[in-house]
């Protein structure tokens, strides 16, 4: 490695007065006077990146600190006064450690951007070079975490198609710079495909020609009252419940305070034989209020750190998504990734006529992970039905989900999973029953195999299928409903099964495997299958269109 | 988007009759090698066969007292590896011929399962690379399983098992060849 006396600051090669811009801007900019290449040269971060690696090790030992916690909170406790001030020097101790330990981080960071590679230099003792190619690079994540917002600079992630410990990340740059950055790579992309496929070719240059000179258009954005009712209607407790890990026992200590104050006294309650049942309920069903209300309070924030100032727009071929209260983020997708449009609705979704709209990519392997900022799968979140409809058809042109039809799936599917997880257990339960001589346990099992049955009967009544010519939809759930629309020549495999009951009653299933996940539909008559199975194939193989 | 030669080359998709590879011939779907079958049964045997010896060594051996309820539950250990394993072979015996696989111009075919009957369908278009795999008993038998790897992740990955392994080497050849495989 050659690293020349002359690297400096990117930010002393590109100034960033960009600070000022709103992130929907930079369709706007002329990038061109931006330089990527570094050119030989190694180049150091902007020296707000110590910020950003002292945070990123407070925050790796607060994890690995967690089950310490308890252990030095009692301590904390039992101790004499005179141990506490140690303790808390200790604790100023770590955390200038920590902070001469990001100064380090930032002195052994270097990269450059030189002949379509990014190359990164990085890591204390264990030092790890990274060396990516441009056409590797899948995609471009651009985070600004909070304290980088008012400088202007943003953390770039490239992701590979590989594993997760493949991705590289450009820890402190200039927003122009990524921006440009990014635009490259994609670009890159587009050049690579086209020599690739000779048959994406013409697509290509044509949207080349026409959206050359259209700038990025927003599709949709989410106030804060959308991404409330996302909260409320989709637990993003976990948001939070992952951050405030450390925190658990003096939270709980807090909460157990707290609800002695309003007068509830757990010990008491287990304490005292005389409480009747009623008061005993109530107390149950007050507990259950607040913990419902705290847990729902708590998803809402969790929503609103993840998905404040929400947009969706299209720039070209490509879908941008940016969201995010301190740590905002910018994904982006090329349409022709997408490989399924999943529109999804819970129980108070449907309530509130709601959906949730996933626009699918491929998942690579080793990511098994489905996280919500995972540049795989974008979401929009709590959109109404009618903007459901209008995003589908924007990124599936033509395409309807709420069609009239779907082709529903036999009777029979009922029967065969009512005798296996309704019937069959009901029956080895009630003999169990019938041997320890206990009738409540045969009365459990009853009313446990009516609410089985009730559940296969609604996702037998929810499941089907349709095909338009052009899109295969599914309709799937059992109280909330799934919408699925896919194009057929994407697939990857087609499997059709059938089970011995199923070959005398001429039904079969069928499973198409796509890049970004399988889907089956159980049950469907033979026929209809059959044809499905060979007009797909047919798609598939003499469209010889790319999947990606 | 649709590249110009196939919109003038007529679509077709013919089984290839596999002991003419080059030359196209109606054909149907092919069994695999009857020694996969010979394969999977011996190893069931031997597996409980292995078990039932353990299970005895341990019974029997003079060095440590086994517990009374290890010794009273000995028979009943037997019967259930014996019972298990005597299904297993049995249903390799049924099912393992029922494997059967196609290859046609366009893609590849597996038909198998004996309840659970499935007949898979892969693309050449859609592969992304070919793997031949050969553990020691299959390799003692000559025989090989081809796995087809797609962009549909690794729990669909395409395998036809219990091939002679110029016939896996064939059907590997043939897809590498193939001009939409090997245009990427």
């Amino acid at each position: 490695m050659s690293i020349s006396p002359s690297s400096g600051d990117r930010s002393a090669q590109v100034p960033h007065q960009d600070s000022h811009l709103e992130p929907n801007d930079e369709g706007n900019q002329k990038p061109s006077d931006i330089k990527i290449d570094t050119g030989d040269s190694w180049q150091r971060l902007a020296t707000i990146a110590i910020f950003y690696f002292t945070v990123r090790n407070i925050k790796n030992m607060a994890q690995g600190l967690i089950y310490a916690v308890p252990a030095l909170a009692i301590s904390f406790n039992q101790a004499s006064s005179s141990f506490n001030t140690y303790l808390y020097a200790g604790g100023a101790g770590l955390v200038i450690l920590m902070a001469v330990s990001g100064l380090i981080s930032f002195f052994m960071y270097r990269f450059r951007v030189h002949n379509q590679h990014v190359e990164i230099h990085s890591g204390v003792f264990s030092r790890k070079y990274t060396n990516l190619p441009f056409w590797r690079i899948q995609n471009v994540k651009i985070e600004s975490p909070f304290y980088y917002r008012p400088f202007g600079y943003t953390l770039v992630v490239l992701d590979t198609a590989g594993s997760a410990s493949e991705e590289a990340n450009i820890v402190a740059v200039p927003k122009q710079y990524a921006q440009e950055l990014r635009r490259q790579v994609l670009e890159q992309y587009k050049s690579a495909d086209t020599t690739a496929f000779a048959d994406t070719e013409d697509e290509a240059l044509c949207e080349e020609h026409l959206e050359s000179t259209n700038d990025e258009v927003v599709l949709n954005r989410r106030s804060v009252g959308d991404i409330v009712i996302h909260g409320i209607t989709n637990n993003r407790v976990w948001i939070i419940l992952g951050a405030a890990a450390p925190f658990y026992d003096d939270v709980f200590a807090f909460i157990s305070d707290w609800l002695a104050d309003k007068g509830l006294q757990l010990n008491q309650l287990v304490g005292e034989q005389t409480v009747l049942w009623w008061q005993m309920g109530l107390y149950a069903f007050v507990m259950l209020m607040i913990l419902m209300s705290l847990v729902a309070l708590l998803s809402v924030g969790g929503a609103l750190l993840t998905f404040y100032g929400y947009t969706l727009s299209r720039h070209q071929d490509r879908y941008i998504r940016r969201s995010g209260l301190l740590n905002k983020q910018e994904v982006s997708m090329r349409a022709s990734r997408i490989q399924m449009i999943s529109a999804k609705q819970d129980w108070l979704d449907k309530v509130l006529k709601r959906v949730n709209l996933y626009f699918e990519q491929n998942t690579s392997a080793g990511k098994q992970v489905q996280e919500l900022m995972s540049p795989n799968r974008m979401i929009v979140p709590s959109v109404t039905e009618d903007e459901a409809l209008l995003l589908s058809r924007e990124v599936m042109p033509g395409s309807n989900l709420k069609r009239s039809d779907y082709i529903p799936i036999n009777k029979r599917f009922m029967l065969h999973w009512t005798a296996l997880i309704a019937v069959l257990p009901f029956i080895v339960v009630c003999s169990l029953a019938a041997w320890v001589n206990d009738p409540m346990l045969a009365l459990i099992a009853g009313g446990v195999a009516c609410l089985s049955i009730a559940l296969v009967t609604l996702r037998w009544w929810r499941w089907g299928m349709a095909y338009d010519g052009q899109y295969l939809y599914v309709r799937r759930g059992r109280i909330g409903v799934d919408y699925l629309c896919f194009e057929p020549y994407k697939l990857q495999q087609v499997v059709k099964k059938q089970s011995w009951f199923m070959r005398r009653r001429k039904l079969a299933s069928v499973k198409f495997v796509l890049a970004s996940g399988s889907v089956t539909v159980p049950f469907l008559p033979e026929a209809y299958v059959n044809s499905l199975v060979n007009k797909v194939l047919f798609d598939v193989e003499s469209t010889r269109k790319s999947w990606m | 988007m649709v590249d110009t030669d196939t919109q003038t080359e007529p679509f077709s998709n013919r089984v290839i009759a596999l002991d003419t590879l080059p030359t196209f011939e109606g054909g149907a779907l092919e069994a695999i090698s009857p020694r996969y079958r010979v394969i999977n049964v011996s190893l069931s045997v031997a597996i409980t066969l292995i078990l039932v010896a353990i299970f005895t060594l341990i019974r029997w051996q003079p060095l440590v007292d086994v517990p009374s309820p290890l010794l009273l539950s000995y028979p009943y250990a037997c019967m259930v590896v014996a019972v298990l394993g005597g299904l297993g072979a049995l249903y390799h015996v049924f099912a393992d011929v029922k494997i059967k696989y196609a290859l046609r111009e366009q893609d590849l075919c597996l038909q198998k399962g004996l309840i659970f009957r499935q007949l898979a369908c892969q693309p050449i278009l859609r592969v992304q690379h070919v793997e031949t795999k050969r553990g020691p008993l299959t390799r003692l038998a000559g025989l090989a399983s081809l796995q087809v790897f797609s962009a549909g992740g690794e729990y669909h990955t395409f395998e036809i098992p219990g091939l002679p392994v110029a016939r896996a080497e064939q059907l590997r050849q043939f897809i590498l060849n193939h001009k939409d495989v090997s245009a990427k």
